[in-house]
Protein backbone atom coordinates (compact mmCIF):
# COMPACT_ATOMS: atom_id res chain seq x y z
CA UNK A 1 0.00 0.00 0.00
CA UNK A 2 2.59 2.25 0.92
CA UNK A 3 4.94 1.39 -2.48
CA UNK A 4 1.29 2.21 -4.01
CA UNK A 5 1.02 5.61 -2.58
CA UNK A 6 4.85 6.25 -3.30
CA UNK A 7 4.28 5.63 -6.32
CA UNK A 8 1.04 7.59 -7.41
CA UNK A 9 3.02 10.48 -4.99
CA UNK A 10 5.71 10.13 -8.06
CA UNK A 11 3.89 9.84 -10.96
CA UNK A 12 0.83 11.82 -10.46
CA UNK A 13 1.51 14.26 -13.13
CA UNK A 14 1.01 10.95 -15.35
CA UNK A 15 -2.04 10.40 -14.27
CA UNK A 16 -3.05 13.91 -13.74
CA UNK A 17 -2.35 13.83 -17.78
CA UNK A 18 -4.12 10.46 -18.53
CA UNK A 19 -7.30 11.71 -16.99
CA UNK A 20 -7.31 15.38 -18.56
CA UNK A 21 -6.84 13.70 -21.54
CA UNK A 22 -9.62 11.10 -21.84
CA UNK A 23 -11.95 14.04 -20.32
CA UNK A 24 -10.86 15.88 -23.23
CA UNK A 25 -11.23 13.48 -25.84
CA UNK A 26 -14.63 12.35 -24.57
CA UNK A 27 -15.95 16.27 -24.90
CA UNK A 28 -13.87 16.41 -28.47
CA UNK A 29 -15.67 13.25 -29.45
CA UNK A 30 -19.10 13.72 -27.77
CA UNK A 31 -19.81 17.39 -28.59
CA UNK A 32 -18.38 17.72 -31.91
CA UNK A 33 -20.46 16.28 -34.76
CA UNK A 34 -17.10 15.30 -37.05
CA UNK A 35 -15.03 14.09 -34.59
CA UNK A 36 -18.19 12.16 -33.36
CA UNK A 37 -18.96 10.13 -36.62
CA UNK A 38 -15.60 9.46 -37.30
CA UNK A 39 -15.26 8.21 -33.98
CA UNK A 40 -18.01 6.31 -33.96
CA UNK A 41 -16.80 4.92 -37.68
CA UNK A 42 -13.66 3.87 -36.00
CA UNK A 43 -14.87 2.29 -33.03
CA UNK A 44 -17.68 0.54 -35.03
CA UNK A 45 -14.78 -0.93 -37.55
CA UNK A 46 -12.63 -1.52 -34.88
CA UNK A 47 -15.23 -3.41 -32.58
CA UNK A 48 -16.00 -5.55 -36.03
CA UNK A 49 -12.25 -6.44 -36.90
CA UNK A 50 -12.10 -7.25 -33.30
CA UNK A 51 -14.94 -9.71 -33.23
CA UNK A 52 -14.26 -10.80 -36.72
CA UNK A 53 -10.32 -11.90 -35.31
CA UNK A 54 -12.56 -13.42 -31.89
CA UNK A 55 -14.87 -15.11 -34.50
CA UNK A 56 -12.00 -16.51 -36.04
CA UNK A 57 -10.12 -17.77 -32.90
CA UNK A 58 -13.03 -19.30 -31.77
CA UNK A 59 -13.77 -21.28 -35.43
CA UNK A 60 -9.89 -22.06 -34.93
CA UNK A 61 -10.05 -23.34 -31.11
CA UNK A 62 -13.51 -25.29 -32.38
CA UNK A 63 -11.65 -26.99 -35.39
CA UNK A 64 -11.10 -30.21 -33.24
CA UNK A 65 -14.81 -30.33 -32.70
CA UNK A 66 -15.54 -29.56 -36.66
CA UNK A 67 -13.21 -32.22 -37.66
CA UNK A 68 -14.65 -34.88 -35.57
CA UNK A 69 -18.72 -34.21 -36.78
CA UNK A 70 -16.88 -34.35 -39.92
CA UNK A 71 -15.20 -37.97 -39.68
CA UNK A 72 -18.28 -39.26 -37.94
CA UNK A 73 -20.08 -37.84 -41.16
CA UNK A 74 -17.83 -39.10 -43.57
CA UNK A 75 -18.19 -42.38 -41.85
CA UNK A 76 -22.01 -42.46 -42.23
CA UNK A 77 -21.55 -41.33 -45.98
CA UNK A 78 -19.16 -44.33 -46.26
CA UNK A 79 -21.59 -46.87 -44.75
CA UNK A 80 -24.30 -45.59 -46.91
CA UNK A 81 -21.77 -45.58 -50.26
CA UNK A 82 -20.90 -49.06 -49.47
CA UNK A 83 -24.70 -50.67 -48.46
CA UNK A 84 -25.99 -48.24 -51.86
CA UNK A 85 -23.26 -50.42 -53.94
CA UNK A 86 -24.64 -53.53 -52.12
CA UNK A 87 -28.01 -53.02 -52.99
CA UNK A 88 -27.60 -51.68 -56.45
CA UNK A 89 -25.10 -55.01 -57.18
CA UNK A 90 -28.20 -57.06 -55.60
CA UNK A 91 -30.84 -55.32 -57.51
CA UNK A 92 -29.12 -55.52 -61.19
CA UNK A 93 -28.69 -57.86 -63.23
CA UNK A 94 -25.13 -58.23 -64.60
CA UNK A 95 -25.70 -59.02 -68.65
CA UNK A 96 -22.13 -59.65 -69.05
CA UNK A 97 -21.31 -61.81 -66.46
CA UNK A 98 -22.11 -64.61 -68.55
CA UNK A 99 -18.89 -63.38 -71.10
CA UNK A 100 -16.98 -62.41 -68.22
CA UNK A 101 -17.18 -65.98 -67.06
CA UNK A 102 -16.66 -67.15 -70.62
CA UNK A 103 -13.50 -64.94 -70.48
CA UNK A 104 -12.24 -65.97 -67.11
CA UNK A 105 -12.60 -69.83 -68.34
CA UNK A 106 -10.34 -69.06 -71.45
CA UNK A 107 -7.90 -67.53 -69.57
CA UNK A 108 -4.16 -69.18 -70.76
CA UNK A 109 -5.68 -70.07 -74.40
CA UNK A 110 -5.31 -68.36 -77.19
CA UNK A 111 -8.71 -67.52 -79.24
CA UNK A 112 -8.80 -67.22 -83.17
CA UNK A 113 -11.40 -64.87 -84.33
CA UNK A 114 -13.13 -65.28 -87.23
CA UNK A 115 -16.44 -64.39 -88.85
CA UNK A 116 -19.88 -66.56 -89.75
CA UNK A 117 -19.64 -66.48 -93.61
CA UNK A 118 -22.54 -69.28 -94.07
CA UNK A 119 -25.03 -70.91 -91.54
CA UNK A 120 -27.42 -72.84 -91.68
CA UNK A 121 -30.36 -74.07 -88.75
CA UNK A 122 -33.06 -75.47 -91.06
CA UNK A 123 -31.23 -78.74 -91.90
CA UNK A 124 -30.58 -81.63 -89.96
CA UNK A 125 -27.12 -81.49 -90.20
CA UNK A 126 -25.98 -78.06 -90.03
CA UNK A 127 -22.50 -76.67 -90.97
CA UNK A 128 -20.85 -73.09 -90.78
CA UNK A 129 -18.34 -71.27 -92.62
CA UNK A 130 -16.35 -69.43 -90.82
CA UNK A 131 -13.39 -66.56 -92.07
CA UNK A 132 -10.61 -68.30 -90.89
CA UNK A 133 -8.47 -71.18 -91.90
CA UNK A 134 -4.90 -72.93 -91.58
CA UNK A 135 -3.03 -69.74 -92.20
CA UNK A 136 -4.60 -68.17 -89.02
CA UNK A 137 -3.41 -71.52 -86.92
CA UNK A 138 -7.26 -73.40 -87.40
CA UNK A 139 -6.92 -77.24 -87.38
CA UNK A 140 -9.69 -79.58 -87.16
CA UNK A 141 -11.19 -80.58 -84.06
CA UNK A 142 -10.32 -77.72 -82.41
CA UNK A 143 -13.53 -76.24 -80.28
CA UNK A 144 -15.36 -72.83 -81.46
CA UNK A 145 -17.17 -70.21 -79.29
CA UNK A 146 -18.96 -67.19 -79.19
CA UNK A 147 -19.72 -64.86 -76.82
CA UNK A 148 -22.75 -66.59 -75.08
CA UNK A 149 -21.40 -70.06 -75.02
CA UNK A 150 -20.86 -73.28 -77.09
CA UNK A 151 -20.65 -72.96 -81.24
CA UNK A 152 -19.50 -76.47 -82.13
CA UNK A 153 -16.03 -77.99 -83.38
CA UNK A 154 -13.51 -77.18 -86.88
CA UNK A 155 -14.20 -80.20 -89.25
CA UNK A 156 -12.11 -79.06 -92.08
CA UNK A 157 -9.70 -76.35 -92.77
CA UNK A 158 -8.77 -75.06 -95.87
CA UNK A 159 -6.02 -71.78 -96.02
CA UNK A 160 -8.53 -69.28 -95.29
CA UNK A 161 -11.70 -70.75 -94.59
CA UNK A 162 -13.06 -73.73 -92.24
CA UNK A 163 -15.70 -75.55 -91.92
CA UNK A 164 -17.26 -75.88 -88.07
CA UNK A 165 -19.76 -78.77 -87.56
CA UNK A 166 -22.07 -77.06 -84.89
CA UNK A 167 -24.39 -78.16 -82.35
CA UNK A 168 -26.64 -78.53 -84.57
CA UNK A 169 -25.40 -81.28 -86.33
CA UNK A 170 -26.42 -84.66 -85.89
CA UNK A 171 -22.89 -85.82 -85.68
CA UNK A 172 -22.08 -83.47 -82.69
CA UNK A 173 -20.97 -85.18 -79.37
CA UNK A 174 -19.85 -83.02 -77.17
CA UNK A 175 -19.01 -84.34 -73.86
CA UNK A 176 -20.68 -81.56 -71.29
CA UNK A 177 -21.69 -81.76 -67.32
CA UNK A 178 -23.86 -79.98 -64.77
CA UNK A 179 -21.99 -77.07 -62.74
CA UNK A 180 -21.48 -77.81 -59.51
CA UNK A 181 -21.54 -81.45 -59.84
CA UNK A 182 -19.26 -84.38 -62.01
CA UNK A 183 -22.12 -85.69 -63.47
CA UNK A 184 -21.76 -85.61 -67.29
CA UNK A 185 -23.13 -86.65 -70.57
CA UNK A 186 -23.04 -86.06 -74.10
CA UNK A 187 -25.01 -83.21 -75.61
CA UNK A 188 -26.96 -83.73 -78.94
CA UNK A 189 -29.29 -82.20 -81.20
CA UNK A 190 -32.34 -84.05 -82.42
CA UNK A 191 -33.05 -82.04 -85.18
CA UNK A 192 -35.55 -79.90 -84.56
CA UNK A 193 -35.22 -76.57 -82.82
CA UNK A 194 -32.04 -74.86 -82.71
CA UNK A 195 -32.93 -73.35 -79.24
CA UNK A 196 -32.32 -77.08 -77.32
CA UNK A 197 -30.15 -79.93 -77.38
CA UNK A 198 -30.27 -82.42 -75.28
CA UNK A 199 -28.10 -84.13 -73.01
CA UNK A 200 -28.20 -88.14 -72.64
CA UNK A 201 -26.55 -90.51 -70.24
CA UNK A 202 -26.89 -88.45 -66.85
CA UNK A 203 -27.16 -91.07 -64.13
CA UNK A 204 -30.05 -91.93 -62.43
CA UNK A 205 -28.73 -91.24 -58.61
CA UNK A 206 -27.68 -87.66 -60.41
CA UNK A 207 -29.47 -84.84 -58.19
CA UNK A 208 -30.21 -81.52 -60.19
CA UNK A 209 -32.64 -79.43 -60.46
CA UNK A 210 -34.48 -77.56 -63.79
CA UNK A 211 -32.73 -74.29 -64.56
CA UNK A 212 -29.05 -75.88 -63.34
CA UNK A 213 -26.18 -74.96 -65.72
CA UNK A 214 -24.47 -77.53 -68.14
CA UNK A 215 -21.01 -76.35 -69.65
CA UNK A 216 -18.37 -78.24 -71.10
CA UNK A 217 -17.06 -80.87 -68.88
CA UNK A 218 -12.79 -80.74 -70.47
CA UNK A 219 -13.15 -84.47 -70.68
CA UNK A 220 -11.09 -83.91 -74.61
CA UNK A 221 -8.94 -81.63 -75.72
CA UNK A 222 -11.39 -79.48 -77.88
CA UNK A 223 -13.04 -77.68 -75.12
CA UNK A 224 -11.58 -76.08 -72.17
CA UNK A 225 -13.77 -77.17 -68.76
CA UNK A 226 -16.73 -75.00 -67.99
CA UNK A 227 -17.46 -72.91 -71.03
CA UNK A 228 -21.32 -72.09 -70.66
CA UNK A 229 -23.53 -74.41 -72.78
CA UNK A 230 -26.92 -74.15 -71.91
CA UNK A 231 -29.72 -74.08 -68.56
CA UNK A 232 -31.60 -77.21 -67.96
CA UNK A 233 -35.50 -76.81 -69.53
CA UNK A 234 -37.15 -80.16 -68.71
CA UNK A 235 -35.65 -83.92 -67.74
CA UNK A 236 -36.72 -86.81 -69.07
CA UNK A 237 -36.02 -90.32 -69.36
CA UNK A 238 -33.97 -91.83 -71.66
CA UNK A 239 -34.81 -94.48 -74.06
CA UNK A 240 -33.54 -97.43 -72.07
CA UNK A 241 -34.78 -95.84 -69.04
CA UNK A 242 -30.93 -96.60 -67.47
CA UNK A 243 -30.10 -92.72 -67.19
CA UNK A 244 -31.99 -89.13 -67.81
CA UNK A 245 -32.37 -87.57 -70.73
CA UNK A 246 -32.17 -83.53 -70.50
CA UNK A 247 -33.40 -80.92 -72.56
CA UNK A 248 -30.81 -77.86 -72.63
CA UNK A 249 -31.91 -74.35 -73.56
CA UNK A 250 -28.86 -73.45 -75.45
CA UNK A 251 -27.20 -70.22 -74.76
CA UNK A 252 -26.14 -69.84 -78.08
CA UNK A 253 -28.04 -68.47 -80.95
CA UNK A 254 -27.41 -70.10 -83.75
CA UNK A 255 -29.57 -67.82 -85.91
CA UNK A 256 -27.93 -64.94 -85.10
CA UNK A 257 -24.55 -66.08 -85.32
CA UNK A 258 -22.06 -63.35 -86.46
CA UNK A 259 -18.55 -63.31 -84.83
CA UNK A 260 -17.21 -66.74 -83.25
CA UNK A 261 -13.61 -67.58 -81.93
CA UNK A 262 -11.60 -70.45 -82.43
CA UNK A 263 -10.09 -71.91 -79.36
CA UNK A 264 -6.51 -72.83 -79.90
CA UNK A 265 -5.01 -75.05 -76.50
CA UNK A 266 -1.32 -75.37 -76.22
CA UNK A 267 -0.98 -79.21 -75.83
CA UNK A 268 -4.18 -79.87 -78.20
CA UNK A 269 -2.02 -81.54 -81.26
CA UNK A 270 -0.08 -83.32 -78.27
CA UNK A 271 -2.94 -84.76 -77.24
CA UNK A 272 -4.83 -85.71 -80.31
CA UNK A 273 -1.90 -87.66 -81.35
CA UNK A 274 -1.91 -89.46 -78.10
CA UNK A 275 -6.06 -90.43 -78.57
CA UNK A 276 -5.17 -91.77 -82.45
CA UNK A 277 -2.38 -93.78 -81.21
CA UNK A 278 -4.62 -94.96 -78.53
CA UNK A 279 -7.26 -95.41 -80.97
CA UNK A 280 -5.02 -97.56 -83.36
CA UNK A 281 -4.02 -99.70 -80.49
CA UNK A 282 -7.49 -100.76 -79.46
CA UNK A 283 -8.22 -101.47 -83.10
CA UNK A 284 -5.62 -104.11 -83.44
CA UNK B 1 2.52 32.94 -4.72
CA UNK B 2 -0.82 34.65 -4.73
CA UNK B 3 0.27 37.53 -6.65
CA UNK B 4 2.22 34.84 -9.12
CA UNK B 5 -1.52 33.15 -9.24
CA UNK B 6 -3.16 36.05 -9.80
CA UNK B 7 -1.04 37.46 -12.69
CA UNK B 8 -1.68 33.64 -14.57
CA UNK B 9 -5.33 33.86 -13.66
CA UNK B 10 -5.21 37.83 -15.46
CA UNK B 11 -3.16 36.12 -18.45
CA UNK B 12 -5.43 33.22 -18.70
CA UNK B 13 -8.44 35.66 -18.79
CA UNK B 14 -6.98 38.13 -20.84
CA UNK B 15 -5.62 35.25 -23.53
CA UNK B 16 -9.42 33.31 -23.40
CA UNK B 17 -10.72 36.79 -24.05
CA UNK B 18 -8.62 37.65 -27.08
CA UNK B 19 -9.05 34.29 -28.28
CA UNK B 20 -12.91 34.50 -28.18
CA UNK B 21 -13.38 38.20 -29.42
CA UNK B 22 -10.36 38.45 -32.03
CA UNK B 23 -8.37 35.72 -32.81
CA UNK B 24 -11.05 33.39 -33.27
CA UNK B 25 -12.58 35.47 -36.07
CA UNK B 26 -9.17 35.56 -38.12
CA UNK B 27 -9.07 32.99 -40.92
CA UNK B 28 -6.33 34.24 -42.84
CA UNK B 29 -6.84 33.45 -46.75
CA UNK B 30 -9.24 30.90 -45.84
CA UNK B 31 -6.50 28.57 -43.70
CA UNK B 32 -4.73 31.06 -40.95
CA UNK B 33 -6.22 30.74 -37.90
CA UNK B 34 -4.06 32.13 -34.74
CA UNK B 35 -4.13 30.14 -31.45
CA UNK B 36 -2.17 32.46 -29.59
CA UNK B 37 -3.51 31.20 -25.59
CA UNK B 38 -0.93 28.75 -25.76
CA UNK B 39 1.48 31.73 -24.87
CA UNK B 40 0.17 30.74 -20.75
CA UNK B 41 2.41 27.72 -21.17
CA UNK B 42 5.75 29.33 -22.13
CA UNK B 43 5.15 31.64 -18.84
CA UNK B 44 5.94 28.63 -16.74
CA UNK B 45 9.10 28.79 -14.84
CA UNK B 46 11.92 25.86 -14.63
CA UNK B 47 10.51 24.62 -11.06
CA UNK B 48 6.76 24.84 -11.93
CA UNK B 49 5.24 21.89 -10.75
CA UNK B 50 3.93 19.52 -13.40
CA UNK B 51 0.37 19.25 -12.14
CA UNK B 52 -0.15 22.66 -12.44
CA UNK B 53 1.05 23.25 -15.88
CA UNK B 54 -1.29 20.52 -16.73
CA UNK B 55 -4.39 21.82 -14.82
CA UNK B 56 -3.94 25.64 -16.21
CA UNK B 57 -2.98 23.98 -19.51
CA UNK B 58 -6.55 22.17 -19.64
CA UNK B 59 -8.61 24.87 -17.98
CA UNK B 60 -7.30 27.49 -20.61
CA UNK B 61 -7.66 24.95 -23.27
CA UNK B 62 -11.23 24.24 -21.74
CA UNK B 63 -12.17 27.82 -21.52
CA UNK B 64 -11.23 28.39 -25.21
CA UNK B 65 -13.12 25.13 -26.72
CA UNK B 66 -16.75 26.71 -24.85
CA UNK B 67 -16.07 30.18 -26.73
CA UNK B 68 -15.41 28.62 -29.75
CA UNK B 69 -17.76 25.89 -29.68
CA UNK B 70 -15.34 22.92 -29.88
CA UNK B 71 -15.31 21.10 -26.92
CA UNK B 72 -12.34 19.21 -25.74
CA UNK B 73 -10.30 20.36 -28.73
CA UNK B 74 -8.21 22.68 -27.06
CA UNK B 75 -7.96 21.33 -24.00
CA UNK B 76 -6.62 17.93 -25.22
CA UNK B 77 -3.62 19.68 -27.32
CA UNK B 78 -3.41 22.58 -24.62
CA UNK B 79 -3.13 19.51 -21.90
CA UNK B 80 -1.02 17.16 -24.20
CA UNK B 81 1.72 20.92 -24.60
CA UNK B 82 1.89 21.25 -21.08
CA UNK B 83 2.71 17.73 -20.21
CA UNK B 84 5.64 18.28 -22.83
CA UNK B 85 6.72 22.32 -21.54
CA UNK B 86 8.45 21.13 -18.82
CA UNK B 87 10.71 18.72 -20.30
CA UNK B 88 11.40 20.81 -23.11
CA UNK B 89 11.97 23.97 -20.90
CA UNK B 90 14.51 21.68 -18.47
CA UNK B 91 16.28 20.67 -21.87
CA UNK B 92 16.78 24.21 -23.14
CA UNK B 93 17.28 26.30 -20.10
CA UNK B 94 21.33 26.61 -19.59
CA UNK B 95 22.85 24.89 -17.24
CA UNK B 96 23.60 27.33 -14.51
CA UNK B 97 19.47 28.65 -14.51
CA UNK B 98 18.31 29.37 -11.52
CA UNK B 99 15.83 26.91 -10.10
CA UNK B 100 12.49 29.69 -10.76
CA UNK B 101 14.26 30.86 -14.53
CA UNK B 102 11.09 31.71 -16.60
CA UNK B 103 11.73 31.21 -19.82
CA UNK B 104 12.31 34.86 -22.05
CA UNK B 105 14.79 36.22 -24.32
CA UNK B 106 17.03 37.25 -21.00
CA UNK B 107 17.26 33.74 -20.24
CA UNK B 108 17.17 31.60 -22.69
CA UNK B 109 19.02 34.57 -25.27
CA UNK B 110 16.76 35.52 -28.31
CA UNK B 111 17.36 32.43 -30.10
CA UNK B 112 16.92 29.93 -27.47
CA UNK B 113 13.35 31.40 -26.51
CA UNK B 114 12.89 31.69 -30.30
CA UNK B 115 14.11 27.43 -30.96
CA UNK B 116 11.94 26.76 -27.38
CA UNK B 117 8.54 29.21 -28.66
CA UNK B 118 8.58 27.37 -31.88
CA UNK B 119 8.92 23.98 -30.75
CA UNK B 120 6.24 24.19 -28.21
CA UNK B 121 3.76 26.25 -30.55
CA UNK B 122 4.24 23.63 -33.28
CA UNK B 123 3.72 21.09 -30.66
CA UNK B 124 0.45 22.57 -29.98
CA UNK B 125 -1.09 23.39 -33.29
CA UNK B 126 -0.17 20.30 -34.79
CA UNK B 127 -1.51 18.02 -32.06
CA UNK B 128 -4.45 20.77 -32.29
CA UNK B 129 -4.67 20.98 -36.31
CA UNK B 130 -4.35 16.77 -35.90
CA UNK B 131 -7.29 16.33 -33.85
CA UNK B 132 -9.37 19.12 -35.49
CA UNK B 133 -9.03 17.28 -39.44
CA UNK B 134 -8.93 13.36 -37.60
CA UNK B 135 -7.55 12.54 -40.71
CA UNK B 136 -5.04 12.59 -43.17
CA UNK B 137 -8.00 13.01 -46.17
CA UNK B 138 -7.16 16.40 -47.42
CA UNK B 139 -3.30 16.34 -46.91
CA UNK B 140 -2.68 19.88 -48.43
CA UNK B 141 -5.19 21.58 -46.99
CA UNK B 142 -4.36 20.53 -43.51
CA UNK B 143 -0.95 20.95 -44.32
CA UNK B 144 -1.31 25.04 -45.04
CA UNK B 145 -4.06 25.36 -42.50
CA UNK B 146 -1.65 24.21 -40.20
CA UNK B 147 1.86 25.57 -40.89
CA UNK B 148 -0.26 29.20 -41.08
CA UNK B 149 -1.46 28.77 -37.84
CA UNK B 150 1.50 27.93 -36.47
CA UNK B 151 3.16 30.70 -38.12
CA UNK B 152 0.84 33.19 -36.92
CA UNK B 153 0.66 31.61 -33.61
CA UNK B 154 4.67 31.33 -33.41
CA UNK B 155 4.66 35.13 -34.62
CA UNK B 156 2.38 36.58 -31.64
CA UNK B 157 3.69 34.75 -28.65
CA UNK B 158 7.27 36.36 -29.81
CA UNK B 159 5.55 39.54 -30.31
CA UNK B 160 3.39 39.05 -26.74
CA UNK B 161 6.74 38.09 -25.05
CA UNK B 162 8.19 40.92 -26.14
CA UNK B 163 5.77 43.61 -24.85
CA UNK B 164 5.81 41.28 -21.85
CA UNK B 165 9.35 41.05 -21.47
CA UNK B 166 10.13 44.66 -22.21
CA UNK B 167 8.55 45.83 -19.37
CA UNK B 168 10.78 43.38 -16.91
CA UNK B 169 13.70 43.52 -18.72
CA UNK B 170 16.57 42.41 -18.18
CA UNK B 171 15.20 41.95 -13.84
CA UNK B 172 15.14 37.99 -13.54
CA UNK B 173 11.85 36.55 -12.77
CA UNK B 174 11.09 34.71 -9.61
CA UNK B 175 8.09 32.91 -9.15
CA UNK B 176 6.01 30.34 -8.50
Amino acid sequence: MRALLEFIARYHHWMLFVVLEAFSFMLLFQFNHYQHSLWLTAVTETVSRAHEAEARALRYLTLGQENAALTRRNLILEYNLAEATRQIERLSHDSTGTERLQADRMEGIELIPAKVVTNSVMRRDNLITISAGAADGVRQEMGVVCGTGLVGIVFLTSEHFSIVLPLLNSRSHISCRLRGSDYFGHLVWDGINPLYAQLDDIPRHARFNIGDVVETSGFSSVFPPGIFVGKVEAIGNSDDGLSYKLRVHLATDFTALQDVSVIAQQFQPEVRELEHQADSLMAR
Amino acid sequence: MIVTFLIRLLWLVALVAAQMMVFNHIHLFGYATPLPYVYLLLLFPLNASRWSVLLWGFTCGLLCDFASITPGLGAASMTLTAFVQPLLLQAMAPKDALEDMQASYHTLGLWGYVRYAALLTLLFTLSYFLLLSFSFFHVADLAIAFASSWGLTFILCLAMERVRGGRQAPKQQSSS
